[in-house]
């Protein structure tokens, strides 16, 4: 796949993005293996040649707690994106489900409670909690509105027509 | 002359475009240059059917209210008198149409997130489908400026760092007011002062 040339990400985009990719492992618990298997469909694979590669572009998110410093290139975020809404194409009619009001509440209020739980695991087990960024992430009057926020963003990202949107929310601009 | 439909598919939308190829402008004949006709089926709802300028209003009003959705901006996109609004509603969003013939009334569609991800993607397989050769004209994604997403941020978090700034200023200068000036004779007294302990380090 043509990598376009766009703006490199700011710290909050790295966040953003980085929490985009964790939503994504909290849906599919094969997600890090299939991130390679389908960067390497989308020929990327120059880029992230195995999960230790992708692990480490995904470190650049200040909020890791082992955050790594300096900023990903214009390549690599672009190949990050493009992965994200590929993943995000992969796992839609999970993502379908979850937004969906025409399914029997009930079920759909456990897939969102799994899901949480998974999501925050992810969450403690990957970020630096002693972080108030993280701490507010983990707030429960935001976490199920950020949450589902997220999921909406990776439900209308999804595919290669979601590209540019992905790519224009990451770089919006700081309130 | 080949009339060519192509039929894009979500769970809950189902959008088919009929028309034919550009011969003009050398379209293969597996293309699709003219729309002579479409057809939007939402689940739950009336078909709506229209000419090209339609979809292309539908489009020019869906995807960027879906771009401000990701954004987490709730603001309504397409005129009030124009055939296709969409707004943030307390079920989802109103996708309001007003049809061009005059005995049809105006329709009001409720969409869930789910549904209007479904008509995002339909309406993006359309447009990025190679066969179909048309330029949209639509307006770009861009990335959200500071106004845009302001009120995103709560009102005590936005105007608390500058109003206690200026409180901070405000209370120093009215310190700095109320401090007495030196007279005369306490300059005076400074300045004699002054040699003497000047001249006492130079001995020391």
């Amino acid at each position: 796949m043509a990598i376009n040339n766009c703006s490199v990400l700011t710290r909050r985009s790295l966040e953003r993005l980085d929490l985009l990719l964790l939503v994504i492992e909290s849906l599919d618990l094969n997600a890090s293996q299939a991130m390679t298997w389908t960067s390497a469909q989308l020929g990327l694979e120059h880029i992230f040649p195995n999960p230790v590669e992708l692990w480490k572009r995904r470190c650049h998110n200040p909020l890791r707690r082992t955050s790594r410093r300096g900023k990903l290139n214009v390549e690599e975020s672009e190949a990050l994106m493009i992965l994200l809404c590929a993943m995000a194409q992969r796992l839609y009619p999970l993502l379908h489900q979850l937004l969906s009001s025409k399914e029997p509440e009930s079920i759909n209020s456990q897939r969102w409670q799994l899901l949480n739980q998974r999501f925050s695991d992810l969450l403690i087990e990957r970020m630096n909690i002693r972080k108030g960024a993280v701490q507010r992430l983990l707030n429960r009057n935001y976490f199920e509105t950020n949450n589902k926020q997220l999921v909406l963003t990776l439900a209308i990202c999804a595919g290669p027509g979601g590209l540019d949107r992905l790519r224009a929310n990451l770089l919006d601009e700081s309130p | 002359m080949i009339n060519q439909t192509f039929q894009y598919d979500q769970t809950s939308v189902r959008l088919q475009i009929e028309g034919l190829p550009d011969l003009s402008i050398d379209n293969d004949k597996e293309c699709l240059g003219i729309i002579s006709t479409w057809t939007l089926s939402l689940v739950g709802s009336p078909s709506l059917e229209g000419k090209r300028e339609h979809l292309q209003a539908l489009m020019a009003t869906v995807l960027p209210y879906s771009r401000h959705c990701i954004s987490d901006v709730k603001s309504s996109f397409g005129d009030a008198s124009g055939p296709i609004r969409i707004e943030p509603s307390s079920k989802g969003h109103k996708l309001s149409l007003v049809s061009s013939k005059p005995d049809i009334p105006p329709l009001a569609i409720n969409l869930d997130d789910a549904e209007l991800a479904d008509l995002v993607h339909c309406l993006d397989d359309m447009r990025m489908d190679p066969r179909v050769k048309i330029n949209w004209d639509l307006p770009v994604d861009m990335p959200l400026t500071k106004r845009q997403i302001a009120y995103k941020t709560p009102l005590a978090q936005r105007i608390g760092a500058p109003l206690i700034g200026g409180s901070l200023l405000l209370i120093y200068s009215l310190l700095l007011l109320v401090l007495p000036i030196p007279d005369g004779e306490e300059r005076k007294l400074n300045d004699q002062t002054e040699p003497l302990e000047v001249s006492l380090t130079t001995k020391l």
